[in-house]
């Protein structure tokens, strides 16, 4: 007899989250907590609680996750997907649940730091390039070293990134997002378990 | 999942490859720019020619997970620089955890859903680019283990008894296949450092995270990083690691940069230099230490050099 699903019941809401199909296996979790157990940001902040955010979603309750400051702790190091017996990737689910908290004007002041690093990102074709002064450093310990000072990356590369920016909605993305919109979190927890939405 | 999870380096590569393309990483190449360097010179003394290609851009990987690129962004940027690969008829070899994650679980993504496979190459077509699937990504860790033999016949500068705790890196342990260990106790790079005449150190926590990945080191930096490493930091303290390895330039941002703040915040004392793996192989195998970038680091390796008795070549 085939196991019961979350889906015979709820429709399958927790596609709410998982828009991007990357988690399909989600309602295969057999809430065992071994993610839990290897996760370093739990070990910090109990209320942070993988498989709680995993059971929320599959019942239709991300609502308060997506509120909450927790989900932005995670580091994304993917010990929860490492000792998954079901190999659930949680990560891919994170990212989702912060996109759609994104999309709700929730927590961007979490990722607003990091649209300055993606506009630069855009011109450079690298990451994390830092601003005049940080490069002279660069140079000079690439010159140290006997390499060109700076990373051999082509014209031709830098244009074709900043197109690829345009061509999938990145620059639109980026360009809307801003902290004004930005609502404040309600949250509290007694014991490790958030009480309230 | 019907591939593999856990395989030996002899079953990665059958033989050893004659020339490799090296993905190039952001941080590796700015931040620790020795570490580039560092694989160049052991693949030299290896025999394993590199190839580099300056068309290759940034894997847009970090800054997917930080939530400011969308999934599109990176999975379009993925296939353009495997195809750049793929047009050499070359594997991937990334030197990076972030890189390696990434063009993996994407180049996954793409390979398992016809309809993103799809959506990547349209984009990129415009630019006259076509992504197959064709090319493997791997980590040049699982070459050094693949060579272990040869590296350990050809060092030089034997590590005589140093202690070195090794930090592996979660994006290379969490992958779901074809990789050196599960990520339950893996042994891969200890027995790199006993080839290379070091002292591997079993730290109790060696596999926490270093804390850097997704930014959280940018905006939950006292919140949540620091109490975190401090841990790590602790356990290698207590069991007397004298160098720390990583084999991602990102971690050793994260477990090299903060300890000095960690140091104030907690009134503590730590003075674990942080080096790539291959800096620290080149080294044993006798690379200038000029030319391997010890000088961006912030914690100084002066210490170590002197205790290997190594000259520091200024």
């Amino acid at each position: 007899m085939p196991r019961e699903k979350y889906s015979d019941n709820n429709d399958g809401l927790y596609k709410e989250v998982d828009t991007y199909n990357l988690v399909e296996n989600l309602e295969s979790c057999l809430a065992c907590g071994k993610c839990v157990g290897n996760c370093p940001v739990a070990s910090l902040s109990p209320s942070y609680n993988p498989r709680q955010i995993i059971s929320d979603v599959l019942s239709g309750n991300s609502e308060k996750w997506l509120k909450s400051e927790e989900i932005w702790r995670c580091f994304w190091c993917a010990g929860c997907a490492t000792v998954c017996p079901n190999d659930i990737q949680f990560p891919l689910l994170m990212m989702q649940l912060r996109y759609r908290a994104v999309e709700k004007n929730y927590g961007l002041k979490h990722i607003m730091p990091f649209k300055r690093f993606a506009l630069r990102a855009r011109e450079d074709g690298l990451t994390f390039a830092p601003s005049e002064k940080g490069r002279e450093k660069i140079k000079r310990y690439r010159s140290n070293l006997g390499t060109s000072p700076w990373p051999e990356i082509s014209d031709r590369a830098k244009a074709e990134y900043k197109e690829l920016f345009n061509l999938t909605g990145a620059t639109e993305h980026l360009e809307k997002l801003s902290d004004e919109a930005e609502k404040p979190v309600s949250f509290s927890y007694t014991e490790g378990r958030i009480t309230n939405d | 999942m019907t591939e593999q999870r856990v395989v030996t380096p002899e079953e990665l590569f059958p033989e050893v490859p004659e020339s490799i393309f090296l993905f190039r990483s952001c941080t590796g190449s700015m931040e620790y720019p020795g570490t580039e360097n560092a694989i160049k010179e052991v693949m030299n003394k290896l025999g394993v020619k590199i190839v580099m290609d300056p068309d290759q851009t940034c894997c847009s990987g970090y800054l997917l997970t930080c939530s400011v690129y969308k999934p599109e962004l990176s999975l379009a940027v993925t296939a353009r620089n495997l195809a750049i690969v793929e047009k050499q008829d070359l594997d991937t070899y990334v030197f990076c955890n972030g890189c390696y994650g990434y063009n993996r679980e994407l180049a996954h993504i793409m390979k398992h859903n016809p309809a993103y496979m799809q959506m990547a190459n349209d984009v990129i077509a415009k630019q006259g680019y076509k992504y197959e699937g064709k090319t493997e990504i791997h980590h040049v860790q699982e070459l050094w283990c693949r060579l272990k033999d040869e590296i350990a016949a050809k060092v030089v500068h034997s590590l005589k008894g140093l202690k070195v705790g090794v930090h592996y890196g979660c994006h290379y342990l969490a992958q779901q296949y074809h990789i050196l260990d599960d990520g339950g106790y893996p042994t891969f790079h200890e027995e790199i450092i006993e080839a290379i005449g070091g002292t591997p150190v079993f730290y109790k926590e060696r596999q926490l995270c270093c804390g850097y990945s997704v930014g959280r080191g940018i905006t939950h930096k006292e919140e949540m990083v620091q109490p975190h490493l401090y841990k790590k930091f602790m356990s290698a303290k207590d069991a007397g690691v004298q160098l720390m390895t990583t084999v991602c330039p990102g971690c050793n941002v994260g477990l090299d940069r903060e300890q000095p703040n960690i140091n104030k915040r907690y009134e503590d004392e730590f003075n674990i230099p942080v080096i790539d793996l291959s800096q620290l192989i080149a080294l044993a195998l006798g690379v200038p230490v000029k030319k391997l970038g010890f000088e961006a680091n912030t914690i100084s390796l002066n210490g170590i050099l002197t205790k290997l008795g190594i000259e520091r070549g200024e």
